[in-house]
């Protein structure tokens, strides 16, 4: 090409990324350490797989990530302060389904689930029933029959009531026709300790369970589609018979009047932590299980989760 | 144990982690607000670039630094600065409101020290078996053990039984706010969204504790504190002397300490309580605890620090956290790839736990310098500071730190509002320790019941399953003495006096 | 005691009294609220343990004469300027943001404990040391602990 035609081109390029630099600043920037609150006390899957995320954070993107505790009602506490934090994109924090659901359905929480600005959620534990290793119960199948035989007395421990661990007791309960009886602790940890001393028979807990405590439990079944990479033997409740998937999903929202370019740095940024392959096998490692839905596809997400979860609450009587 | 890991402990990075951390925790510590839980927290990012072992001890360190700190609000303003410390205020400020309040701190320091050392060595050596106790511990037996603590309160409220008990039900009452654990109901709010979280126990603690002393400083001219003749020198040798000739009180607190500490989410409130109680059961004729009994700060002090030690015996073993720290510490080490579990003691994967056990025994030791040093600056400045100066400086970090709990200004709010309150009832006799311990005994209590309950409508047993389990038949026993000891001890002083 | 203290604080037990004594009946009442079973045992027990205690205190108070109760001497204007300072710093801190609400608690604190006169070297003594107080801790807290005050 001669030399007018190069000189436009380059004043062209030259203008098109002076305006792209001096634009609205369309991409939105993080101006310091940010605030990841999570509505729990420490040492739960919320905290450790925030944790997880820290250092990537970090790494990736040069900044600090500062975890907060801000643990009460169940995580209503957390979520009902969400809407009045600063929307600067400075501060996010930790959700969890069921729970966002379910609680706004059951009672005056001080948020509803509309309100909650969630951009991504980005793991999920599976329901898993956990028995002790030198429990009588070697597969679930044992677990039904004393059940069938004793209605009431087989205890199972969990985490919370009208939680993801408590749905699930009461779903199974429901597809096997037995009846047992669920003991809500606080936290995994309490009804994992419960277990394990011999408090109850078993306990609905989730794959993260059989990770941490490793040779000390045995899982007679995970709710998932397929086995989980980390436990090969252990049976889904599909294979067994029982239309079972789900668990506890994890995700993080930002106050409702965030920007929307500030919703999608959060949602990229998340999106690139959770698509690196040494996060994701730290994650599969300690019993986690991969989800990748972010702001694109959250809509469809929720609405979807949120009729399930609802239609499974109404059931089980938890709320009208 | 291998030689290898001990060395490890003593690098000169690690020395220098244990000591940086047990001084910032012992100055965290005692700012009523800021707690251990707050501190190691915030720490543990920077622990992700260092190793395993540095890291645990660096939080390690904070963690026992913190528990000690608390003692010297407790002793000098009469305010916990931790949990730990509310049973440290009962004979603690009695001590330096006679001026003997350098003494305290001394004795805070000795008896942190030889408690942390029982309940690291308990780790060191016993780890294995004692995180048993930890799982043996179910529902019912927590029940009663909060039924348990409820009654210390009772008998330590002497003279003034149901004033302390009306305290600590109003406390059961106040733990009761908010959303139900047990149930999804949220009780006592009355409709108010702030109530939602309930009552926080450190912010109760600074308000109902704290805020009544500054009231009162401000309304007289008089000193705060008297001041001792010589201020510049520490009353070590005493100090040492008395905590020698209490060996019995010293080892019985540690102990109790160190099992108290093994129970996830029991705590070194709960220790130093038990612990105070036993002491004073003990005592001797010419003892008065509740007016300024060194023993009885010996007791508490022992107790709380070895509930660190303690602590980590289910968290390392188990995978359980034994108190909030832990939780954290745990949290930590899973980002390190650290596996928690019996695998972690023996000598393959040994090394992190091993070194991490050294380098707390070693932070532990070295407590004992640094907390006298930090002590007698700590003793001078509230001593010798003018009014003017403490109230306001008090009251500046009451408001920050109460802040900083939830980052939440109605927590503030909240904080004075119960202050108030708890002057108003403090001057009519009713007192701040029982309403604060039944704050915290409220949810253990509560919980424990309906578990228990549950469990036991479901096995179709229950009178056995509250009265027939061996442990629980042991608390309640103590349960019993405690109430009946102060019946028994007047009976028998009335008759010894002619 | 003179009569007229007497007679003042046994007023104030009782008042303190009946207050726990109400409390617990309205604990009471809002039992009959919750829908599950198990979260209306605990309080219910708790108030009634409550109401026993209170009562049983406020009795025996005035069998046997109340002991050294009272609000005591001392300044009362003091006292209530160190509480009112504080609350007002609660309500100013969503306006002004931390350092000025606190700087409100702090002055009100200070004048409220300052027994001596005042003095210019009085003045600029606290002043600079509360300023370095309240400077330092907040620094402490905002960047050391990444405490997001307002």
């Amino acid at each position: 090409m001669n030399r007018r035609t190069a000189l436009k081109h380059a004043i062209a390029a030259t203008a098109l990324s002076l305006c792209a630099a001096s634009g609205p600043s369309s991409a939105a920037e993080l101006s310091g350490p940010v605030n990841y609150v999570i509505p729990f006390g420490p040492g739960g899957e919320s905290d450790i797989s925030a944790r997880f995320q820290q250092p990537f954070f970090k790494k990736m993107f040069d900044q600090d990530m500062v975890i907060s505790y801000q643990p009460g009602g169940g995580g209503a506490v957390g979520w009902a302060s969400l809407n009045g934090l600063e929307a600067d994109g400075q501060t996010i924090m930790g959700i969890n389904l069921p729970h966002i659901v379910i609680q706004p359905a059951q009672k005056e929480v001080g948020y509803t689930t509309e309100g909650i600005n969630a951009f991504h959620f980005f793991h999920y534990t599976p329901d898993a029933i956990v028995v002790q290793a030198d429990s009588p119960y070697m597969t679930l199948a044992d677990l039904v029959a004393d059940a069938t035989e004793n209605p009431g007395q087989v205890t199972l421990s969990g985490s919370g009531k009208a939680t993801a661990n408590h749905l699930a007791q009461i779903k199974f309960d429901k597809l096997a026709g037995v009846k047992t009886t669920y003991v809500p602790f606080k936290g995994t940890g309490a009804a994992v300790t419960a277990l394990l001393g011999g408090q109850v028979k078993g306990a609905w807990g989730y794959t993260t369970v059989g990770a941490a405590q490793g040779e000390a439990v045995r899982m007679l079944a995970v709710a998932m589609q397929e086995r989980h990479p980390l436990f090969p033997d252990v049976p889904t409740f599909i294979e067994l018979g029982y239309d079972m998937v789900g668990g506890a999903y994890r995700g993080i929202a930002l106050p409702d009047s965030a920007a929307d370019d500030v919703v999608t740095m959060w949602s990229d940024m998340i999106s690139q932590i959770n698509a690196d392959e040494e996060f994701r096998q730290q994650m599969l490692d300690n019993g986690f299980a991969m989800l990748d839905v972010d702001a694109a596809g959250m809509d469809a997400f929720m609405a979807e989760r949120t009729e399930e979860y609802l239609s499974d609450a109404r059931e089980a009587g938890l709320i009208e | 144990m291998e030689a290898g890991s001990f060395l490890a402990a003593l690098t000169p990075l690690n020395l220098l982690l244990a000591l940086a951390g047990v001084a910032a925790g012992t100055l965290i510590g005692s700012i009523p607000g800021l707690t251990a839980t707050m501190a190691v927290a915030v720490l543990v990012p920077i622990t992700f670039t260092m190793e395993p072992a540095s890291a645990l001890i660096l939080l390690g360190a904070i963690y026992t630094g913190a528990i000690y700190g608390g003692a010297y609000a407790a002793i000098l303003l009469n305010t916990p600065g931790t949990p730990s410390a509310i049973a440290t205020t009962f004979d603690g400020y009695p001590m330096a409101q006679r001026g003997d309040g350098d003494l305290a701190v001394a004795l805070a320091c000795f008896a942190s020290v030889t408690g942390g050392l029982v309940g690291a060595l308990a780790l060191l050596f016993l780890a294995p078996p004692l995180s048993r106790v930890a799982l043996a511990f179910g529902p019912v037996e927590y029940f009663w053990l909060a039924i348990f603590g409820l009654s210390l309160i009772a008998a330590l409220s002497s003279g003034a039984l149901w004033k302390g008990l009306a305290g600590g039900a109003f406390g059961l009452i106040l733990s009761s706010v908010g959303v139900a654990e047990v149930s999804a109901d949220i009780r006592l709010t009355f409709g108010s969204q702030t109530m939602i979280g309930g009552f926080g126990v450190v912010g109760a603690l600074i308000g109902l504790y704290c805020v009544p002393v500054l009231i009162d400083l401000v309304a007289v001219p008089e000193r705060h504190l008297k001041i001792a003749d010589e201020i510049d020198t520490m009353p070590i040798g005493r100090a040492a002397r008395l905590v020698l000739g209490s060996k019995v009180n010293v080892l019985r607190s540690s102990v109790i300490g160190t099992l108290v500490g093994i129970l996830p989410g029991a705590g070194g409130s709960v220790a130093g309580l038990v612990a105070y109680s036993e002491a004073k059961r003990n005592a001797g004729p010419e003892q008065r605890f509740g007016q300024g009994e060194p023993d009885g700060i010996i007791a508490t002090e022992s107790a709380n620090n070895a509930t660190v030690g303690g602590g980590f015996i289910p968290t390392l073993v188990l995978g359980i956290p034994g108190t909030p720290p832990d939780a954290v510490i745990l949290g930590a080490l899973l980002v390190q790839g650290v596996r928690t579990g019996p695998a972690l003691f023996e000598s393959g994967g040994g090394s992190i736990a091993y070194t991490f056990i050294y380098g707390l025994l070693i932070a532990t030791v070295l407590m004992l310098p640094v907390g006298l040093l930090i002590g007698r600056y700590a003793y001078r400045s509230i001593v010798t500071i003018p009014k003017a100066m403490l109230v306001p400086g008090v009251a500046f970090m009451t408001v920050i730190g109460t802040f900083a709990i939830h980052n939440s200004v109605s927590d503030v709010t909240l904080m004075i509002l119960l202050g108030v309150f708890g002057w108003v009832v403090g001057r009519f006799g009713f007192s701040a320790s029982p309403i604060v311990l039944g704050l915290i005994l409220g949810p253990i209590a509560e919980q424990g019941f309906v578990q228990g309950w549950i469990i036991g409508s479901a096995m179709e047993d229950l009178p056995g399953m509250f009265f027939g389990r061996p442990l629980s038949l042991a608390i309640i026993a103590f349960t019993l003495m405690s109430l009946c000891w102060p019946m028994v001890a007047a009976r028998r002083q009335a008759r010894a006096t002619p | 005691m003179s009569d007229a203290a007497r007679a003042g604080s046994s007023t104030g037990t009782l008042l303190v009294s009946l207050f726990f004594i109400v409390a617990g009946i309205v604990t009471l009442y809002d039992t009959t609220t919750y829908t599950d079973v198990d979260s209306k045992v605990f309080p219910r027990a708790a108030a009634i343990l409550l109401i026993l205690a209170a009562t049983i205190s406020l009795v025996t108070d005035l069998v046997r004469g109340a002991r050294e109760s009272g609000f005591g001497n001392g300044d009362w204007w003091r006292r209530l300027l160190l509480v009112g300072a504080m609350l007002a710093c609660c309500l100013a801190m969503p306006l002004t943001g931390f350092l000025p609400a606190a700087a409100i608690a702090f002055l009100g604190a200070l004048v409220a404990a300052m027994h001596e006169r005042w003095t210019a070297r009085h003045v600029l003594i606290y002043g600079v040391s509360g300023a370095v107080l309240m400077g330092g801790f907040y620094a402490l807290f905002r960047y050391g602990l990444n405490v997001p005050l307002p």
